[in-house]
Formats: C-alpha cells, structure tokens, sequence
C-alpha cells in the first residue's frame, strides 16, 4: 500500500501541470470601471495578453476564438461582506473568412464584420457590457465591478482541444479584475 | 529452498490479503481520479455551457488512460519485482514463471514495437501528405478560382449598380428609389438583386429574396457608403455584390446569389481550406498527440501483455506450485496432503487427480498398515513356531539338515553342525557339496540313491562317518520331501550320534562285569587272606630266618588287599544309585568342592566363576562326586603347579546348567579321548581308569552330557551338561 501511494504521489509530482515559461506575461483584465445607473450598470473594461501568438496564427487559419467573460457588480460595504447586486456571463467570438478576407466578430445574436486583424483583436479585448442589477440600487454608495475572461477551450476546432490540455500557451484564463463604478 | 508447510500457507494467505488491500486500493485511487477529473471539468466549465462530448470526454478519457497506464506499470512492475525476487530465493515455480512472463512480453512488444512504428510513420505520411504544398497550392488555388469567379460576378455587376446609382438622389423617396430599381432591373437575370441604402438602412429592394446571406449584405453594405466612398464590391459565401454611393448618404448595391450548388461547392472549398491552414497550424501538436496515443496504446498493449503473462504464469505455476508442495509432502509421509485449488481447466483435473490419489493412498496406507500388522502377527506366529522348531531341533540330539530342491541347505541344526563340524549359520543356504565333506555329502548321496532303487520315501541306515581324526556311529534316516502335486521338494536327513549310547552300553556292560568280578573275586580273596594269615601265625616262627616266606607270605596279603580295593572300587562302580534330584544351588556346590581342593593343593592357582543362575535340579553326592573326580585328575595332570579354572553358568536359551573344569596342563591326545570315558581305560600310573566313567555315569543320569575339548593354549576342558530343571520338574 505504501508503494502504491509513493508511486501515485511520484507519477502526479511528474506530470503535475507546469507554470508558464516567464518570458509569456499572463493574461490580465484591466481598467474595470463603468457607472450605475438605475437598474444597470455599464461596464467597460480591457485584457491585455489575451492572444497568445499561436491563438493569433490559429485566428488567421480560420479557427473561431471564443472568450467567455463573468461580470458581477457589488455594492461596496466598508465593515462587511460585499453583498451582489448583479452579474451575468456571455461569450463573444471572431473569426476569419478566408473567402471574403474579413473577420467575423459575433457577440448575443449580433455579428459584426471587421475588416483586418488589427481591429479583430481590438474588437475581442476592449469590451463593454451591461449588467441588469436586482436589489435596491442606492445613489452615492460605492459599487464595483469583477470581471473575469477565459478562453472557451470547448468552442476550439477539434484538432485544437485534444492538445489544448497539454499546451499552455492556450491555458488563457485572467484572474478576478475589479474596479469602481460610478454611481449618482 | 523450501519453507515449512504451514509457513508456506501463512505467507500465501497474507499474500492474498495484500492482493486485496491492493485492489481496495485501486478502487479508491479509480474513484478518485474519476472524482477529481469531475470537479477539474466542472471547474473547466464553470464559465458557461460547455460541448461535454468535446470535452470532459476527451479530459475524463486522457485521465482514465493515463491512470490505466501508472496503474498497469505500478503493477506489472511490483510483479515482475516480485517475480525476480521469488527467482532470486529460489522459490518454486518463480523460474517458469519469469520464462513465461518473459515470453510474454517479447511476443507483445516485437509486434507491438513494429506496429508503433508502422503506425507512427504512417502518420506522420499521412498528416504530411493532408498538409502538403500540392495540397496546399491546390487549395489555395480553388479558392482563389473561388474568389475571382465572385469577384468576376461582382465586377460585372459594377455597370448596373451604376447606373441605378444614377437614377437615385439625395431627395429620392423609397417609392420613388423602388420604381428605379425595377426598371433598372428589367431584362436582367433572376438571380440579381438592386437594392437602395439610405444611412445604412434598406431603402428599397427590387428582385428575389436574398434569404439567409441578405442580413449579412446589408450589414455589410451599412458599413460602407461613407461619404467620399468611390464603390466596390463585396463577396461572400454565395454571393456577389457591387455598390455605388448614391445620392449622398445613399447607396446602390447590385447583389447576385448564386445557385445553392455552387455555393454550397465555394463552402466546401472554403472550409477545406480553412481546415488544411488549421492542420498546418497544429502539424507538429497532433502528431504528438497521434503519437502519444500510439505510445499510450503501445504501453497498454505491452503492460496489458505483460499483466496477462504474470496472471497465466500464476495460472500454471500456482497448482504446479501446490502439487509440487503437495507431493513433497506426501513423499515426507503426509497423506493428509490436500490441495485447495478449483478450477475446469487441466489443472483442476489434476489437482483432483493428486487429492484422489493421496486419499487413495492414505486408504492404501491403512489397508497396508492393516495387512502388516497381520503379516506382523502371522510372521511373529511363523518365527516363533519356527523357533520353537528350532528350539526342539537345537536341543534335541538327533542332527537334522534339510535340503531344498536346489541341493541347498535348507535348515541345518547345532547337533548336526557340531557333529559334522559345520557352522550352522554359514553352511544355511549353500549347496550341501560345498559344505559337507566329500566322503559326508557321497554318504549323503549314497543314502538318496539307496532309496531310490528302494522306491520309497525313506531310508534308514548306520553308517560311519569319519570325523576329524576319529569315525563316529551315526544312525541316518533319509526322507524325500513331495509336496502334494507328488513334486520333489527336498531331503531331510536325520542322524543321531550313536557314540554315547555305545559308551553307555560298555558302561553297562562293564558294570555287570564289574559286578561279576567282584562277586565272583570277592568270594575266595577272603579265605586266601585268612589263610595267608593263619599260616604266617603258624609258620613265622619256624620260618623266621626263611626270607622267602616272609616275603611270599607278604606278597599274597599285598595283592590280596590290592585285589579287595579293586573289588571295593568295581562294587561302587556296578552299585551306582539313581540319583536323588533336589533343588539347590549348583554354583556353591562347585565352589565347595574347588575351597577344598584350594587348601589341599596350594600350588596350583584355583579359579572359580559363577554367572548369574536359578536354582537347578541336581543330586548334590553324585555332582560333588563327579566333579571331584574332575579335579582330582586336573591336580594330577598339573603336579606341583598350574591352573586350574571352574566356572558354572546356565544357558537360559537351551535351559542347562553347564560345569566347566579347564586345565593347562599336557592335555589329552585325540586318539585317547575316544576311549577316556570307557572303564579301566586309564594313562595315570596307579588309575582304575573308573573316574570319568563315573563322571559320564553321572551327567547321563542326570539327562546331561560329559564332553572333553582342547583348552587354548594348552590343557584340556571337561564340560558336564544336564537339564537345570528336568522334565517334570519345570
């Protein structure tokens, strides 16, 4: 049993996940802010190092990129727990028409065409979005918004998600974000 | 090396238990893993819906067959370890074992290795030739054909929107633009569209519904026709559009759909181009992950062989195992010996094979002990009826020699060995003629002859056989051995020594003489006597200076009292009594008469032993008789000095007590030997030559005998022998 259980720990310890080589900067949401106001919240925020230069290669042969982004607004309590006032989940995709040379940006039902790779990758990471808040919003009180993006793994091509797991260079996933909301 | 029975069963069971313990353990770990790849593929998919079957498989399958794999190495190697260290103890059944698994693994892996090979280079061929440059030049051709017939389409579509473009202006109503647009579109084809945009918003449409692609022309076209903007064209999936600013914020757009099969064919081209870019782009990924799988598979194929080779080497060399231990048993003895082991194959029939065979054996055990035992009691039967056979002929004096049908001693007794001067023990089982004789075994044969010309079964005859330096009287009976069949079986040859009973008929017949003559010498010695004196009383006087007288008349009176001792002595000699049997203890006797004998003649050394005896029956005047007569000639053969042993002891075998006088003196010549038990046969000056005819008198009346031998190195040795409890006596 013993050498059973050391066995197990060895095999885990060597093929236990790695870190990210250090020279490719994990990705990150920043400039979180918005305001409130009624019973939305607008919120606009930024990911830095999203596309890794594989995933832009990927872009570029036609694979579709999906970023799944968690949004949620608390009110702000000084001497006690936050308490959520809203949050909602969408994803957004682009994707290159090898046809027609444009790239494809679509987001709740709603395409967009973006004619370079420039403004695609502009297009995925500079995002905007509403959340519908419950509760009883009250002006002057301090809210913020948490914001976290991954990469939707499921929504890549086949091929793609039987090495994804193994690549980390496609393990794009952002901590919790958060910054201020400005409320009336 | 060998361990003990029930240590081997110990180690055996805690095997077991570790076995268990072992898979308890596995399932736990299975269950685990399982449980972790959940909670890591829900936290994967804590996001938002995911496509499980793209997924959470693929993750849930990569762990499965990762633990597979760590669990089939920790397991096969812990056996194969476990196997090198059985090889290594020397264990039984290791060796085979470690050949097996062996075996196994190199019949897996060669093929195996072979087909890993194959198979890895035949995707690596494979995924080079999908993302080949003739591929890839031919996809990017067809697209490019693709791209230029829409182009082609759109660029002829150019004049037309054009000139609609013209038709419309700023001021320009939708119903107005509509009109335009239908007599622009008269005689054109069907598959043409015009359509008129007014800041990015549908305006008018003239033609056939643009169906599934429409939304995506118009969101197209309402990003174009900025001001400033000169036209182009646009093309998609089955389209083919040419646009014209119109009016300022306006603008025209001639729009071509193209039929389903075309489009649907420009798809096809666009998604394999899409795909062989999107292989191209992960050639070197899923080749690795091709070849992970066929390494993952190799690992599983050769492990999953080298499992299934320990699991059949245990298969074989586990009941060879218990049958080798079972058998190693039962050869130390144990037919208790039973093999726990079931199965349908061979090794079953085998194993209940080996338990049958040591439950018949130990059946056979008891029947064996049964039928030994039985042997035992009826050999025990036949060795003491035999020697009590052999007893009776032992200590009968008749010689008895029984010769089987191969003219092989058969039984030979003490009587017959001594007479014929053979060993009992070496002459049983060889021929007579190398035993006996020549002139004994011709005598033999003479007699066998004899009663064949007889006809008949038996002979009886007196022969004289010589033996050593003298020839003895036997009387023989010869009688042939038939079996039932009337079959020749053998001899039996029966002699009694005649020598004692003719010393004993001269004895008597002495005795009668001895009787006569003294009766008949003691009648006129005692007138001879009276008057011998008479006439010395009557004549001395007148004869005193007449030696002659005197010396006759002494002379007379001298044999005369010579001729009365002689008479006195025949009268003891014919007048013995019977002797008077009493219980008593012989050795003291013996050692009386020696005492005496030691302060009468004090030079010669007097030994005296006595081994452990019971009380005998014997006559006390007649043994001290006998036995003074013995001592008396042993001094007078020694003269001054010498030695002079006595001993007593008892044969408890034969029952006789045994009187023992040896001397070292001159000894006794052979040829006298023959007659020194005879009466009047004396070599001592001044003997009657009575002595030992008394001595052998005596020991025959007592149903012994007297015997006389050589004593080592020198002298003689006189042996009485009789019955220490006669019969009627016991």
């Amino acid at each position: 049993m013993r050498v059973l259980v050391a066995f197990f720990t060895l095999c885990l310890v060597a093929v236990a996940p790695r870190p990210a080589p250090a020279d490719a900067p994990p990705p990150k949401v920043v400039q979180v802010g918005g305001t409130v106001r009624g019973k939305e919240a607008r919120v606009q925020f930024r990911i830095e190092n999203a596309f890794t230069p594989e995933m832009v290669e990927a872009l570029k042969s036609g694979i579709e990129i999906t970023f799944r982004v968690r949004l949620e607004v608390e009110r702000v309590h000084r001497n006690w727990f936050n308490v959520t006032v809203g949050d909602m989940k969408y994803a957004q995709s682009i994707r290159y028409d090898v046809l027609s040379r444009v790239y494809r940006f679509h987001r709740g039902g709603v395409d967009e065409i973006v004619p370079d790779l420039r403004h695609a990758v502009e297009r995925m990471t500079r995002l905007e979005a509403t959340v519908p808040l419950s509760g009883e919003i009250s002006g002057g009180k301090p809210y913020r918004a948490r914001v976290r993006v991954r990469l939707d793994q499921a929504g890549l091509a086949d091929p793609l998600r039987t090495i994804v797991f193994f690549s980390s260079v496609w393990d794009v996933e952002t901590d919790w974000a958060h910054g201020p909301l400005r409320s009336p | 090396m060998n361990l003990p029975v029930d240590e081997s069963v110990r180690l055996q069971e805690a095997e077991r238990t570790r076995r268990r313990r072992e898979r308890w353990a596995i399932g736990v770990v299975a269950f685990l893993v399982a449980a972790l790849t959940f909670i890591e593929a829900y936290l994967v998919a804590s996001g938002g819906p995911v496509r499980f079957s793209g997924n959470i498989a693929i993750f849930a399958l990569i762990n499965l067959n990762v633990i597979l794999v760590v669990l089939l190495i920790f397991l096969v190697s812990r056996n194969l370890f476990k196997i090198l260290l059985d090889r290594r103890r020397g264990i039984l059944g290791s060796k085979l074992r470690s050949r097996l698994v062996v075996i196994f693994i190199l019949f897996s892996l060669l093929p195996t290795a072979l087909l890993f090979v194959a198979a890895t280079n035949i995707t690596t061929t494979s995924i080079k030739s999908w993302i080949g440059k003739r591929v890839g030049e031919a996809l990017s051709g067809s697209l490019e054909i693709a791209r230029r017939k829409l182009n082609d389409d759109a660029a002829a579509l150019v004049p037309l929107a054009g000139e609609a473009a013209t038709l419309v202006g700023p001021e320009t109503t939708a119903e107005t633009a509509g009109e335009a647009l239908r007599h622009m579109r008269t005689g054109q084809e069907d598959a043409v569209t015009l359509l008129f945009l007014r800041k990015g918003k549908l305006a008018a449409k003239e033609g056939k519904a643009l169906g599934a692609a429409g939304n995506e022309i118009l969101d197209r076209l309402g990003s174009l026709g900025k001001a400033g903007a000169e036209g182009g064209t646009i093309i998609g999936d089955g389209y083919a559009v040419a646009w014209v600013p119109a009016g300022g914020d306006g603008l025209v757009a001639a729009a071509k759909l193209l039929p389903e099969a075309e489009a649907q064919r420009i798809r096809a081209i666009k998604d394999a181009y899409a795909g062989y870019h999107q292989v191209r782009l992960l050639d070197d990924p899923i080749r690795a992950s091709y070849i992970g799988v066929l390494i993952l598979i190799t690992l599983l194929i050769v492990f999953a062989a080298s499992w299934m080779g320990i699991y059949l080497a245990r298969r074989i060399t586990v009941p060879v195992q218990l049958l080798a231990e079972g058998t190693d048993r039962v050869a130390r003895g144990d037919l208790d010996a039973t093999i726990d082991y079931r199965s349908d194959d061979e090794f079953g029939t085998l194993v209940g094979s080996f338990n049958r065979m040591t439950a018949d054996l130990k059946a056979m055990q008891g029947n064996l002990a049964e039928a030994h035992a039985s042997l035992t009691t009826t050999y025990e039967e036949l060795r003491r009826r035999t020697q009590f056979i052999e007893t009776i002929l032992d200590n009968i004096s008749t010689g008895v020699i029984v010769i089987d049908r191969h003219a092989r001693i058969a039984m030979i007794n003490k009587v017959a060995g001594r007479l014929l001067e053979v060993s009992p023990e070496e002459a049983a089982g060889s021929l007579y003629r190398d035993v006996f004789r020549e002139d004994h075994y011709e005598a033999i044969r003479g007699l066998y002859r004899e009663a064949g010309n007889a006809g008949g079964r038996q002979v009886e005859r007196q022969v004289e056989l010589p033996i050593g330096e003298k020839r003895i009287a036997l009387r023989v009976s010869m009688t042939t051995l038939l079996d039932e069949r009337g079959d020749y079986m053998g001899l039996v040859v029966a002699f009694d020594d005649l020598s004692q009973a003719m010393r004993l008929q001269r004895v008597l017949a002495w005795r009668e003489v001895a009787r006569r003559i003294a009766h008949d010498i003691r009648n006129p010695l005692t007138p001879i006597q009276l008057s011998t004196e008479r006439m010395i009383r009557k004549y001395s006087e007148e004869h005193a200076g007449d030696p002659v007288f005197a010396e006759c008349t002494q002379a007379v009176l001298s044999e005369v009292a010579t001729l009365k001792r002689l008479v006195d002595e025949f009268t003891r000699f014919a007048r013995m009594p019977a002797p008077q049997l009493e219980e008593g203890d012989l050795p003291e006797e013996v050692r009386q008469v020696v005492e005496m004998y030691r302060t009468s003649h004090p030079g010669i050394r007097w030994e005296f032993r006595a081994g452990e005896m019971p009380q005998a029956w014997f006559d006390p005047i007649q043994i001290r008789r006998a036995l003074t007569n013995l001592l008396e000639n042993a001094a007078a053969a020694l003269g001054k000095q010498g030695c002079v042993e006595v001993s007593c002891a008892f044969d408890a075998e034969s029952g006789r007590a045994r009187i023992t006088v040896a001397d070292d003196g001159p000894g006794i010549t052979r040829k006298d030997r023959e007659r020194i038990f005879e009466p009047y046969f004396s070599r001592r000056e001044g003997g009657t030559g009575l002595g030992l005819a008394i001595v052998s008198a005596i020991a025959a009346d007592h149903g012994g005998t007297v015997r006389i031998r050589d004593n080592e190195p020198k002298g003689t040795v006189f042996e009485i022998e009789f019955p220490a409890r006669p019969r009627g006596r016991e």
